[in-house]
């Protein structure tokens, strides 16, 4: 018993009638890695260096998110492994964040971060870590190399032997590219009837071609994007983006960004290189520092002119992602307090840029090179409320239209700020116009612009100006050894106006590619649809109409232009479906071809290089006689072929219809005494029947008086 | 050459028509006032009083010198051409839509819409049993015939005239069919169905060996009269209200333009309200004339193919002289034998008339 008792003693205090704690505290166990993820490609350092190592990552990982630190077991939430054999770091280590949110942002943003000139991190969930441990490790196999296989030629359009343009109209299910040459009736190239046997459409939304023209793509929502190309429109390239709404080919066609216009995808953007089709990298919608507002579209993605940078504007920034790796250019936004607009040079890696004024800083328009960064020129305004600005195709010149309001903000005028970037420094003239500026248009290729103004915004009667940014001037020099004065035209740089058009009814200016040519149309639901053909050298002008016309487009080297009554793909009735089709002119304005469609979609003329230098063209055209020939027998031949192909129907078909005619005629003679019956026996060839009588009338035309 | 504007009407002008001779020209429009013109210098002749409705259609007969006009008022009336005088008043039951002089000028048929428990109705007339006398008493209908309904709709007719001898009645429809009835029976002999919506007018030629048919549906088709047999097709891109087929060349003539009712919402130019000149045999537009500004509700082409009148919904018949270029106008395809021949350059100088 005495054992007992002591027993009992000893074990007093272990025994409790008090009831357990129902739910004991443990610390919550983690059933998955989720927040856990492993970072690679670290520098493996030495003792020595391992402290400071360990400073610089905690410092970078701690800022996306919240370690999970446990302050009893002494876990930081991040360990980096030491091998003490080697006597460095293995490299990599395991940092477990507090959400799995934190890990995931941690990845996206890390993946692929430099963490030095050697080092770029590499990031993954800790989970995917595991299944790589215990991956089966196999002997290295070369992998085969796949068969050549031959893509067909994106340039055979090019080689065509008539020298024929192409273009692609949309039309209710229809997709049909057609040649055309501004000769003949155009001709269907490819209608996608491949594919109509195999039972889908090659397109089903819109279409577009590639900035030189090797490239179809055609939109099919459900799916993404195709691209064809060669003399059969074989498929090239399939590129996946789901409701896929728009796309952006970069100007030198290495690069594709498609755009599915959703607010609620983080990939809305998504950019493939064409070659290899691989997803070079996705964007959302809009940038992250930019309020999301339904009413503000999202700021465009922008292709430098060789395809070297893919630049979008943000919040007082601008993004300049450098291809093929799409990482931003030197790891930063170009910041640009303030910014409105943006717009790459056409021809240089120059941006320039533009924002209104604020904190006591005045409105700006800057020329920024990239990659330099280094500001080219900056340019300060005053009293702005709205710029906009204009390159030259040749980004030799760049005009910006202001628009300025007086001290008490009441009254708007306009003055234009023009930019030579082909000169030293980068002059800069003004133009100051009293009107308002409604359209502006370079002449491409040339020093020309055009623009439409007048004293009230909203009136219908406009003004159309011309002005040359290069001045002919005249001086005599004397020239060989006699010295005789001989004139010289030399161009100065020099703002000079050309002429004014008064009283135009036109709201929208296109240039023809070839320069010299305008068209000066009304356009859109108000306007009347007029088309005027300007010709700025020769001054001759012809008008003609497009009822309802909503798009003009000329077509690549100005020899014909299109106008258009289009209607969006959605957007069920359209008001003015009855007119919906397309009318092709040539340059001069004459109305070449017409086609009338129930739906009409979209009309987009094939693009092709300009392979020809100025200096080039100038020959050319001094040279024309020669070619002149050439061209007319060919033109000739042509047209009697076609000639002959167009009457051989006809004839049979006349010869079809006479013989009908003359049966009925036949006919007809047959029943004439029935006929002359039933008029009781009067018959209208019967000359007795009819009176003949004579009249002579004499006009006095002119009479006159001469004395002799 | 300018065109004369007749400016007789004050309402839309229904139905023009030349005399057999082409010296004359009648028009009727929905003011009720029938009018005669002289075409030779434009200049009006007089006029018809006592319709209380639009009238419709309108008939003369081969020696010119009886007039019958059919009228919404329910009524078809005979005229003296030369003195302006009532003859004879055909009350119907319900509007007339169109009237027809047989081939002999003796008998005449109607056609009369539905109206109230009415049917569609057919009638014959045989204006030879006329006393002359009292233009009180009627006259009993020599036949008529019952246009019942057609899957519980009523049907319209559009359009009556006779064919060759009075072998038939040609009778065209608002749905777009085209029937032969028998005139001394009213048995339906033949029908095809030529179009897919209403059948504005039909209209034969001279002969009465084609005639070609109009129709909302923006088309107008060319048929064998005899053999009741499509011959050609020619499209637009509007409504089509009249079309002729001119009696000197291979040429037809379209009128129409966007509806009346949506004329307003939308400017002149773009109703396309121009008389459009087509190639009978190869059914392509080479030509058009400008000058209305309302849709083009009736054509009529001189039988000597020396002018031509148009009437619209704004009120206004003009009537074109053609000038020389069209008359000495040529097939755009030569005679010649194949291959031989040389390229001819062809002029559109349809174009440039009526451009004032």
């Amino acid at each position: 018993m005495a054992d007992l008792a002591a027993e009992a003693e000893e074990l007093d205090g272990y025994f409790s009638d008090a009831s357990l704690d129902p739910e004991p505290r443990y610390p919550n166990l983690k059933e998955s890695f989720d927040t856990a993820i492993v970072v690679l490609n670290l520098p493996k350092v030495p003792e020595a260096k391992r402290g400071k190592l360990e400073k610089v990552v905690t410092k970078i990982i701690s800022r996306l998110g919240n370690l999970a630190a446990n302050e009893d077991t002494g876990f930081t939430g991040f360990s980096m492994p030491f091998n003490a054999e080697k006597a460095s770091t293995e490299g990599f280590c395991i940092v477990e964040y507090e959400t799995p949110e934190e890990a995931k942002n941690a990845i996206s943003v890390l993946n692929g971060y430099k963490f030095d000139k050697n080092h770029s991190l590499i990031v993954s969930p800790y989970v995917r870590a595991q299944k790589l441990e215990n991956l089966a490790e196999k002997e290295f196999v070369e992998p085969e190399q796949a068969p050549f296989e031959e893509k067909p030629n994106a340039m055979s359009w090019m080689e065509d032997s008539s020298q024929r343009d192409e273009y692609v109209i949309r039309q209710g299910k229809e997709t049909i590219v057609s040649w055309f040459d501004g000769k003949v009736d155009p001709i269907v190239d490819y209608d996608g009837s491949r594919e109509k046997e195999a039972g889908v459409n090659w397109c089903e939304y819109y279409c577009h071609w590639s900035p030189k023209g090797s490239y179809l793509a055609t939109l099919v929502p459900a799916k993404g994007v195709i691209l064809w190309s060669g003399s059969t429109y074989e498929k090239v390239g399939r590129f996946v983006a789901s409701d896929v709404k728009t796309v952006l080919f970069s100007p030198q066609e290495n690069y594709i960004l498609t755009n599915n216009m959703r607010y609620d995808d983080e990939q809305a953007i998504k950019v493939y290189e064409i070659q290899t089709g691989k997803l070079l990298r996705t964007f959302a919608l809009y940038p992250d520092n930019i309020e999301r507002e339904e009413e503000v579209p999202p700021p465009p993605f922008q292709w430098s002119h060789d395809d070297s940078y893919l630049a979008r504007m943000g919040k007082d920034l601008v993004s300049i992602y450098s291809t093929p790796s799409m990482r931003l250019l030197d790891k930063k936004s170009l910041l640009a307090e303030g910014i409105h607009e943006f717009q790459w040079s056409p021809k240089s890696n120059v941006l320039a840029l533009w924002s209104p004024e604020r904190n006591n800083a005045p409105a700006h328009v800057d020329l920024i090179e990239i990659p330099s960064r280094k500001k080219l020129r900056q340019k300060n305004l005053f009293n702005v409320s709205n710029c906009s600005m204009v390159w030259q195709n040749d980004g030799d010149y760049l005009a910006v239209k202001v628009t300025r309001h007086t001290k008490s903000k009441k009254t708007l005028y306009n003055n234009i700020e023009l930019f030579r970037l082909n000169e030293a420094g980068i002059p800069v003239e003004m133009l100051d116009m009293k009107d308002a500026v409604m359209s502006l248009t370079w002449e491409p290729r040339g020093s020309r612009f055009a623009m439409i103004h007048a004293e009230n915004p909203s009136s219908t009667k406009v003004d159309v100006s011309f002005y040359d940014m290069m001045k002919k001037s005249e001086t005599m020099k004397k020239v060989g050894k006699k010295g005789a004065l001989q004139k010289q035209t030399t161009l100065v740089p020099e703002l000079n106006k050309i002429e004014t058009l008064t009283g135009k009814q036109c709201n929208c200016l296109f240039w023809s590619p070839a320069g010299s040519t305008i068209l000066m149309a009304g356009l859109g639901d108000s306007a009347s649809g007029t088309l005027e053909f300007y010709d700025v050298d020769t001054k001759s002008l012809t008008i003609k109409e497009h009822y309802r016309a909503n798009q003009v487009l000329w077509d690549p080297d100005g020899r014909s232009v299109t106008t258009c009554v289009s209607q969006p793909v959605e957007g069920g009735h359209f008001k003015f479906a009855m007119d919906n089709g397309y009318i092709l002119w040539s340059f001069q304005g004459k109305q070449l071809y017409q086609q009338s469609f129930e739906t009409f979609y979209q009309f987009e003329w094939r693009p092709r290089e300009n392979l020809l230098s100025k200096p080039e063209i100038a020959k050319v055209r001094k040279e024309l006689k020669k070619y002149e020939k050439q061209f007319e027998k060919a033109d000739k031949d042509r047209a009697r072929a076609l000639y002959l192909e167009e009457t051989k129907g006809k004839r049979q078909e006349r010869k079809k219809i006479r013989d009908i005619l003359s049966q009925l005629r036949e006919l007809r003679r047959e029943q004439r005494p029935r006929h002359i019956e039933l008029l009781d026996g009067y018959d209208s060839d019967d000359d007795t029947n009819y009176v003949v009588r004579e009249i002579s009338i004499e006009t006095i035309l002119s009479t006159k008086e001469e004395t002799v | 050459m300018r065109p004369y504007l007749l400016q007789g009407h004050e309402r839309p002008i229904t139905v023009i028509k030349y005399n057999y001779d082409g010296d004359l020209l009648f028009s009727a429009s929905k003011d009720q006032i029938p009018c005669i013109w002289r075409v030779e210098n434009g200049e009006r002749l007089g006029t018809f009083h006592g319709h209380k409705g639009t009238v419709w259609d309108l008939d003369c007969d081969r020696f010119s010198k009886q007039l019958l006009t059919a009228s919404a008022d329910a009524t078809v009336k005979l005229w003296n051409i030369q003195s302006g005088d009532l003859q004879h008043t055909f009350t119907h039951r319900g509007p007339v839509r169109g009237v027809a002089w047989s081939e002999d000028n003796k008998k005449f048929a109607t056609i009369s819409d539905p109206f109230v428990e009415h049917n569609a109705k057919i009638t014959i007339f045989d204006t030879a049993e006329l006393d002359g006398e009292s233009d009180e008493d009627d006259l009993e209908p020599l036949l008529e015939i019952d246009v019942p309904k057609e899957n519980s709709r009523r049907v319209q007719m559009t359009n009556i005239s006779w064919t060759a001898l009075n072998e038939h009645l040609l009778i065209a429809f608002d749905n777009g069919i085209v029937r032969l009835y028998n005139p001394t029976t009213g048995t339906i002999e033949e029908e095809i169905r030529v179009h897919d919506k209403k059948i504005n007018r039909l209209q034969l030629n001279q002969s009465k060996s084609l005639f070609i048919t109009s129709s909302a549906d923006f088309t107008s088709k060319l048929y064998d009269t005899a053999n009741l047999k499509h011959l050609k097709t020619y499209t637009t891109d509007r409504p089509v209200n009249d079309a002729v087929i001119s009696e000197t060349k291979d040429h037809i003539l379209l009128g129409g333009g966007q509806e009346a009712m949506s004329v307003t919402t939308t400017s002149g130019k773009v109703g396309k309200f121009e008389t459009r000149f087509f190639e009978l045999v190869y059914e392509t537009e080479f030509g058009s004339v400008k000058g209305h500004f309302g849709p083009i509700n009736a054509l009529a082409i001189n039988p000597n193919g020396r002018n031509y009148a148009s009437g619209a919904e704004d009120g206004y018949v003009r009537l074109h002289f053609f000038d020389k270029s069209y008359l000495d106008m040529k097939d755009p395809v030569p005679e010649a034998a194949e291959g031989t021949e040389e390229l001819s350059t062809d002029d559109d100088d349809e174009d440039n008339q009526g451009n004032e």
